[in-house]
């Protein structure tokens, strides 16, 4: 389907029909006649007493005629006649101008030179080149001749052309670049090298309902350009933004596609901390559905000023994303693509086979209860497997996109398709992805405009990996990783077959829990096909009236389906112990899976931009509803070989559906899962200033949402900002060191929607309970349903709320060679909704509103740009924020006063979210040392009331001092958010040659592992490596204990098992090389470059995990499970433009 | 003309805004899509009270190891099982007395006990809220107070004092209670008891059709009986026992049949149930889990296979006979054999219990080569054609379709033995006594020289009978420990195992104690 779109007939029909659909869409909602006529030399013009400014306006209205001229020439107060019915132009300026002393003459293009009578106008043909001050080649800057409305762009190469008059100025305006204005003296070519504007201060930035100049706004947004996420091998694009963003925390995890945790100034809430993402308007919970090379920009807002638009999904912080559009006067055509590997690296380290055998024994002969000294007998467990290894690879990376974008006068596209393949590092881990975008933007008349946008994916989502490496590391190594080859009957008919086997494990040692992972890997993971189509689509309308008003109503549609179907079929694994080929999977099964969510929304915004004199003023207006609904089905069937009536179902993807004719149909079982919600709200904004020095900004939400019971439906939120540019004061203009220098300060309050479990799994229906599914009642062989509340209604609630101040200063210094920003910021969130999670005393869950966090902190990015000579420039960046996190109160209707969050085996790796603590503490106990003898226990004080212990247990420290060891002696003994999280960047270019370094790291948090130390004691696991130092007697260790699963003592919760998690990591090291243009020009290319990039080169850190990076949910994250390893990527690419 | 275009426009722009208003209310009123108890009869109260056998059933803390470890390995008869390597913790926590704080069965075994009593507490807020007076109504009730007094039953015997939650939680805090005495305890047990016993019907069949199993009045007076059992209110024992009797709703068929969960739900709620936890699994239940309302109760004590070949992959091989039981225990006893599966030998065929298979050998703890232990709890052996019927064989082996028999005719009987014999009626103890043993042999009859009739001859002689016929009727059953608490013989057969007088109160778990703010204290002598 997708090479029809190349054949031009088509692609304009589609084109076309599309344009259509939306024209007629636009119209039917506003009915604005649409019937100027363009590019017309005859007129129709009936005008009376009318000034002569204002009749030039209009004709050029109607015409496609320019007018240039001077105010001296053209005089306030000459008013004029028109009466003309389908007359030529020329004949109505010659009527215009006789007798009034002035004369014209047209250029080519259509320009009309107003001169006085005696004046001679020389016409020159002007073409030039347009670069940035680094070289940078600039498409699509704007080119105007001042005065008049005439204009062009530059094109992909930077070339433009344009007749003017020989005395005119050129008025040369690009984003992100001070304008430039030049005579052109009677000049023919012209090169212009812009500088970059003010550096960041003239940005056009995204914020909500609107773009503005960053210069305007009065709260924290940093931009980051599409182009540093675009050649990243990161198929997720937020997976890019570690460490280049201040405030922006991105832990990244190593499975393909997977989202990373993102939290935005802390962890402001212990219900939901996920930002909101708006791409291009839409909300959405990730943008898993973007290409990242179709990226333009992506903004994150901060602050209360910035946020307080988004109401009740504002108090996370938001990531705003622009698509690219179309720019450049003309079709440009880009190609890319890139390969790669991904290797694991810093592997944790296990026992091998000598060394299971040696620890195991003496585990054995320690045993309290039953001390055996007789060997363990390993027949059949001969093998000396790294068992990590054996479940991990190379995986490769492969990335293409192509883009076409144009544009006429009335028309802008741009088209882009992505082809992905990222392939995880345990093996059979694949991601394959397809994504195809499409904008377009339709000039109806010179004030309406419509347009659309659509990004679509269909993805092979990947087998869910996370357990292999966990499980990889639990098995012993004497099991083998290879197969054998073994005669076997045939599962699916009578007849016997050879094949190659993989090992089982020895039941009578490793049965709980852990399994051979190969044997899923490779038998089960070619038998799933779970696709997933995603459409994001939105159309718009705009127009613009009475000159200041803008209104624009857009409607979104995002449309998902994931349709799985997994095939179970029947296999054969060995017994190690005694050779003996067993059926593995007994039965053929086939669960089919669909999930389908929409969402929708739609905003209708009035803008309206004036400047009265020193004030100017942007006033935004606006409504808008949003709806979510999600619905799942389920079904299963399966069939035995045993089972007498039925043939087992064919291992043929013909046959993986529900009904297949194969299916035992009692084994037949359908499921389904829903919900819905939608939001309705109001808003509007003010961004004013006087004189561009003093600026105010305020805006105001009110949200009602179908989660929150009626009473307390509607939620109102605001925010209001200042800034003072300082630099602009006439006290300023005698010094020569600040450029720039801007000081602000904003204060509001945001809405956290945060409806959810602790684990931040969401409560669709908050004050209404469903029921708990699933619950049945059975008498002898008849089954009734059962009805369990899940949780308890609140007819109170209401959404928290974050109470934000930031007060901030940014600033150029040194001809704009360095840019700073600095800002304090403090967030309190109020009537936090807490799932009171009440279990353990057997009672039900609520959601309720109490207690308060805060997090505050600082934050700072400078930049300093260095241009040595025309070709080398050198430009250095970082940001450094400084968090912390502290629990006010908790609701009081908390059973205990705080939160814990306990997992592993018996809870013993617990979080406690508590007033006066971080949120999500590590708590349990301090590790002085371990019992050396017994004499050791007897002058320590008492732990007996933890349980029986000996030498080689743990000693805790007797925190509260009352001289015995109980639960009162726990304490914090870790906090997961670090002190400080940093990330820098430095790039040189000389000539085409780029070479990028991104560093990033944290410091100062701590993690918790419970691998290789909380294993569930029904588990027989390989021994961490660290457990070659143990205890085996007086003097031998003091930290690492002794071997023994029946030491219960051992297995609370302590500073045994907190790391440090700080680390530094070269996170990109990239360098590329753009070919020279004459060059390229022979080969009728615009552009080429080639690069090499390397993510994840080196981390250094303290602990034993794979990586220090272990995200969660808000008030249990940092916990290091064995697994999450983050792999190291080499990519080379090319980056083609014709 | 100019005016007019904005007029028009101004009222395009406020028609959507106006519909969109009105429309407002309606977009944002969303119930979910499925249903609630809103949506229920009555506040679903039979929806809610058919919750509670979900929770009995699916609950670790009531159908899998958390009550195995409490109830039975805890006692001298029965011991952890599975393999040397596994679960160790259990035989430190419970073998061995070293009880915890803080470990998942300890746990599980509190809370599991306090979601009844919750559950029961709504269950019953909203029959009085309701004010309902239909006899299905009141079945119900007496159904939840079943519920709750069988729990605190089970509190009060493990922990002695524990807080008393006694309605519905609407305030969190209101959840955290400090501790009640074991008086005060019994005392909410009787008048919860009281209201089952008046309620509850006297045959299941009252319910309607497919409800065998269903608590009956019968199963209110025997748990009853058994609180009073416990107190040494042998009168009231002797009451209810009588009473159960009395209701001719029960029998004692021959002692292999008790056992019996074969397909089509043979075996289950036989003539000496007096009230079990039912778990069923459908044909093919392994694959899938519509048909799958099972319960680990069977999985977790059927054989373990070790070294032994995949068709002895029956289960998780934990509860089983020590040597001290098989020693003690009279080879010409029928029931030794009917409650005992030995590695290594025959089953022994339908008519122990078997099902003419042959077991594989013990061979070392680990198992190596075959099985890891001696001995196993007969009175869950899986069927085979049941394990063929559900599909949970070789890799896939389980039981999940066993009943738990927590309430059995024969402890009626012996009940009221004993209460007898406590109140120096030795002619009806012997009488009772009898019935036990005769079924045991095979109803043999009074001639018989197995197991033969008890004659009374004094108080302590008959005790000591009783006693040792609670221990072999009830073997493995997890009636023991219990037993041995309440006689004071604890101390005297359970010492050389590690137990000391303080063992019989387990301590309460620390985590209750963490969320209780320091409300509730741990149990003194821990």
């Amino acid at each position: 389907m997708v090479p029809l779109l190349f054949r031009r007939h088509n692609f304009l029909k589609t084109l076309l029909i599309m344009k259509l659909t939306t024209a007629l869409l636009f119209l039917t909602c506003l009915q604005v006649s649409a019937n100027d006529a363009f590019s017309q030399t005859s007129i129709t013009l009936k005008l009376q007493s009318t000034e002569l400014k204002k009749a030039l306006t209009i004709i050029e209205r109607k015409s496609s005629y320019r007018f240039l001229y001077n105010e001296e020439t053209v005089k306030a107060g000459t008013k004029v006649d028109v009466d003309a019915i389908n007359t030529p132009v020329t004949e109505i300026l010659d009527k215009l101008f006789a007798n009034r002393l002035l004369s014209y003459k047209i250029l080519a293009n259509n320009l009309v030179v107003i001169t006085g009578k005696d004046m001679e106008v020389t016409e020159t043909k002007v073409t030039g080149k347009i670069t940035s001050s680094l070289g940078e080649i600039l498409p699509g800057v704007s080119v105007k001749v001042k005065g008049s409305t005439l204009g062009t762009q530059t094109d992909a190469a930077g070339n433009f052309a344009l007749t003017v008059p020989d005395n005119a100025v050129l008025v040369f305006s690009y984003v992100g670049y001070e304008s430039q204005e030049i005579a052109v003296g009677g000049r023919t070519s012209i090169t212009v090298s812009l500088v970059a504007s003010t550096q960041k201060m003239d940005e056009v930035v995204v914020i909500g309902y609107g773009v503005a100049n960053k210069r305007d706004l009065t709260g924290s947004i940093a931009k980051v350009s599409g182009k540093d996420i675009a050649d990243k091998p990161n198929t997720n694009p937020v997976a890019s933004l570690q460490g280049r963003v201040a405030g922006l925390s991105v832990v990244n995890s190593g499975t393909p596609g997977r989202a990373p945790d993102i939290r935005i100034r802390g962890t402001s809430s212990i219900g939901n901390k996920t930002p909101l993402y708006v791409v291009d308007g839409i909300f959405n919970d990730n943008i898993d559905y973007i290409n990242p090379n179709d990226i333009e920009s992506i903004e994150v807002l901060k602050d209360p000023s910035s946020l307080a638009i988004f109401g009740v999904r504002g108090a996370t912080g938001v990531i705003a994303i622009t698509t690219k559009k179309a720019k450049a006067g003309q079709t440009i055509v880009n190609f890319n693509t890139s390969f790669g590997f991904k290797k694991l690296v810093d592997k944790i380290k296990f026992v091998d086979a000598e060394g299971f055998k040696t620890l195991f024994a003496e585990e054995r002969a320690n045993d309290i209860t039953n001390p055996t000294t007789a060997p363990f007998d390993y027949t059949g467990l001969n093998a000396n497997t790294d068992w990590i290894n054996a479940v991990t690879r190379t995986a490769h990376f492969n990335n293409n996109n192509l883009s076409v974008s144009g544009s006429t006068e009335k028309n802008r596209f741009n088209f882009g398709l992505g082809y992905t393949s990222d392939e995880g590092i345990i093996k059979n881990e694949k991601l394959t992805k397809m994504l195809l975008s499409f904008s377009d933007e339709f000039k109806v008349s010179k004030h309406i405009k419509i347009g659309l946008n659509l990004n679509s994916f269909r993805q092979n989502n990947p087998y869910d990996a996370t357990a292999v490496l966990d499980d990889a590391r639990k098995v012993i190594p004497q099991v083998s990783a290879g197969t054998r080859l073994f005669k076997t009957a045939n599962p699916y008919g009578g007849d016997s077959i050879m094949s190659n086997l993989y090992s089982g494990l020895d039941v009578g040692l490793q049965s709980s829990g852990v399994v051979n992972p190969l044997l899923r890997v490779e038998r089960e993971w070619d038998k799933i096909i779970n696709i997933e189509y995603r459409n994001v689509g939105s159309i718009y309308g705009e127009v613009n009236f009475l000159k200041n008003f803008t209104f624009r109503s857009t409607v979104y549609a995002d449309i998902s389906t994931v349709n799985k179907r997994q095939y179970t079929p029947l296999y054969y694994a060995y017994n190690p112990k005694n050779d003996i080929p067993y059926l593995y999977s007994q039965s053929t099964n086939l669960q089919e899976d669909d999930q389908t969510y929409r969402k929708f929304q739609q905003d209708h915004v009035l803008t309206f931009k004036k400047n009265f004199g020193d004030h100017s003023v942007t006033a935004t207006g606006g409504f808008t509803t949003y709806y979510f609904g999600n619905f799942n089905r389920t079904g299963k069937v399966s069939q035995r070989p045993s089972n007498l009536a039925g043939v087992p179902i064919p291992d043929d993807k013909r046959f993986w559906y529900l009904s297949n004719g194969f299916e035992d149909p009692t084994t037949t079982s359908g499921s389904s899962s829903q919900n819905e919600y939608s939001t309705v709200s109001y808003l509007a904004r003010v961004l004013y200033n006087f004189k561009g020095k003093y600026y105010l900004n305020g805006s105001f939400r009110n949200d009602a949402s179908s989660r929150i019971p009626e009473k307390n439906r509607n939620q109102k939120f605001w925010a209001i900002g200042a800034a003072w540019d300082v630099s602009r004061e006439d006290f300023m203009h005698n010094q020569h060191i600040f450029d720039f220098l801007k000081v602000k300060a904003s204060i509001g309050v945001l809405g956290n929607q945060t409806a959810s479990r602790l684990d931040g799994t969401p409560l669709n229906y908050p004050f209404y309970p469903n029921l708990t599914s699933g619950s049945n009642a059975v008498f002898g062989t008849n089954v009734v349903s059962a009805a369990t509340q899940e949780y308890i209604a609140n007819p109170e609630l209401k959404w928290e709320t974050v109470d934000a101040k930031e007060i901030g200063v940014e600033l150029n210094a040194f001809q704009n060679r360095l840019h700073f920003e600095g800002n304090y910021f403090i967030r309190t969130t109020k009537n936090l909704m807490t799932f009171v999670d009440r279990s353990v005393l057997g009672l039900k869950n609520e959601l309720v509103n109490g207690g308060s966090l805060k997090n505050w902190g600082e934050e700072f990015t400078a930049s300093w740009t260095q241009n040595f000579s025309k070709d080398l420039t050198l430009n250095i960046g970082g940001n450094i924020t400084f968090t912390k996190n502290k629990v006010l109160t908790l609701a009081e209707d908390l059973p205990a006063g705080f939160l814990s969050r306990a997992s592993q085996n018996n809870g013993s790796a617990e979080s406690r979210t508590q007033p006066g603590l971080p949120i999500g503490s590590f708590y349990g106990y301090e590790v002085e040392g371990l019992y050396q003898s017994y004499a050791d226990i007897l002058k320590s004080p008492s732990a007996a009331a933890l349980g029986a212990y000996r030498p080689g247990d743990f000693k805790f420290r007797d925190v509260n001092g009352d001289g015995i060891i109980s639960a009162d002696d726990r304490t914090v003994i870790g906090n997961p958010t670090p002190d400080f999280a940093y990330g820098g960047s430095i790039s040189l270019t000389y000539k085409g040659l780029s070479l990028g370094v991104d560093v990033v790291g944290v410091y100062g948090n701590e993690i918790f592992r419970t691998w290789g130390s909380l294993e569930s004691p029904f588990q027989r696991v390989n021994y961490s490596a660290e457990k070659l130092n143990r205890w085996h007697g007086e003097g031998t260790s003091n930290w690492v204990p002794i071997l023994g699963q029946g030491d219960r003592f051992n297995y609370n919760g302590s500073t045994y098992n907190i790391e440090d998690g700080s680390y530094f990591r070269i996170r990109n090291v990239q360098l590329g090389y753009s070919f020279p243009r004459p060059m390229l020009s022979k080969a009728k290319i615009k552009d080429l470059r080639i690069f090499v990039n390397v993510q994840n080169m080196k981390t250094f850190k303290n602990n034993l995990g794979y990586t220090t990076e272990y995200g969660g949910d808000a008030t249990s994250f940092g916990y290091d499970n064995g697994g999450g390893a983050i792999p190291v990527v080499m990519t080379g690419g090319l980056n083609i433009t014709f | 003309m100019k005016k007019y275009k904005m007029l028009t426009l101004t009222l395009l722009l406020a028609i959507p805004m106006l519909v969109s208003v009105v429309g407002c209310k309606k977009f944002l009123d969303r119930k979910p899509l499925q249903s609630t108890l809103d949506d229920l009869n009555q506040g679903a109260l039979e929806g809610q009270v058919l919750g509670m056998y979900n929770i009995l059933r699916t609950y670790a803390g009531f159908s899998t190891l958390p009550f195995l470890d409490f109830h039975s390995i805890r006692d001298d008869d029965a011991a952890k099982g599975s393999d040397i390597n596994d679960g160790k913790e259990v035989v430190t926590e419970f073998d061995t007395y070293q009880y915890s704080k803080d470990d998942w069965a300890p746990n599980t075994y509190w809370n599991d006990r306090y979601t009844m009593i919750n559950s029961a507490n709504i269950a019953l807020h909203t029959a009085d809220s309701l004010k309902v007076t239909d006899p299905a109504s009141l079945r119900n009730i007496g159904e939840a107070c079943f519920f709750r007094a069988h729990s605190y039953f089970e509190l009060v015997k493990t922990y002695g004092d524990v807080p008393l939650l006694k309605s519905q939680i609407v305030v969190p805090s209101d959840g955290v209670k400090p501790k009640s005495t074991t008086g005060e305890i019994y005392a909410f047990i009787d008048s919860n008891l009281q209201v089952a016993a008046n309620y509850l019907p006297v045959t299941a069949d009252e319910y309607g059709p497919g409800f065998k199993g269903r608590l009956t009045k019968g199963a209110a007076n025997t748990l009853w009986a058994q609180t009073y059992l416990f107190r040494q209110n042998w009168a009231r024992v002797i009451a209810l026992s009588n009473q159960v009797i009395a209701s001719a709703q029960y029998s004692l068929p021959t002692f292999p049949t008790v056992w019996k969960d074969g397909t089509n739900g043979d075996g289950k709620n036989g003539p000496e149930s007096v009230w079990e936890m039912n778990a069923w699994v459908g044909a093919n239940g392994q694959s899938n889990g519509k048909v799958n309302n099972g319960s680990g109760w069977g999985t977790c004590q059927n054989v373990r296979q070790n070294g032994a070949t995949n068709d002895w992959n029956l289960g998780w091989g934990w509860n089983v006979p020590t040597q001290n039981l098989v020693d003690a225990w009279d080879d010409t006893d029928p029931r030794k054999r009917q409650t005992i599966l030995y590695s290594g030998q025959s089953d022994g065929g339908p008519s122990q219990g078997g099902y003419g298979a042959t077991l594989p050998n013990y061979t070392t703890p680990d198992g190596a080569g075959g099985l890891a232990q001696k001995y196993w709890n007969k009175k869950v052996y899986s069927d085979p054609a049941m394990r063929q019927f559900t599909g949970f064989v070789n890799a896939n082996g389980a039981a999940e379709w066993i009943n738990h028999r927590i309430l059995r005719y024969a402890d009626v009987i012996l009940m009221l033995a004993e209460a007898s014999n406590e109140m120096n009626d030795g002619v009806t103890a012997a009488a009772n006594l009898e019935k036990i043993r005769d079924r045991a042999s095979g109803f043999l009859g009074a001639t018989r020289t197995v197991l033969p009739k008890i004659a009374f001859v004094s108080q302590a002689q008959m005790r000591t009978a009783i006693k040792n016929e609670r221990r072999f009727e009830f073997a493995m059953e997890g009636y023991r420990f219990y037993d041995l608490v309440r006689w004071g013989d604890a101390v005297s057969v359970l010492n050389g195992l590690g137990y000391t007088n303080r063992c019989r109160y387990y301590p309460i778990p620390q985590k209750a104690i963490d969320l209780s703010g320091g409300v509730l204290k741990q149990n003194p002598e821990w």
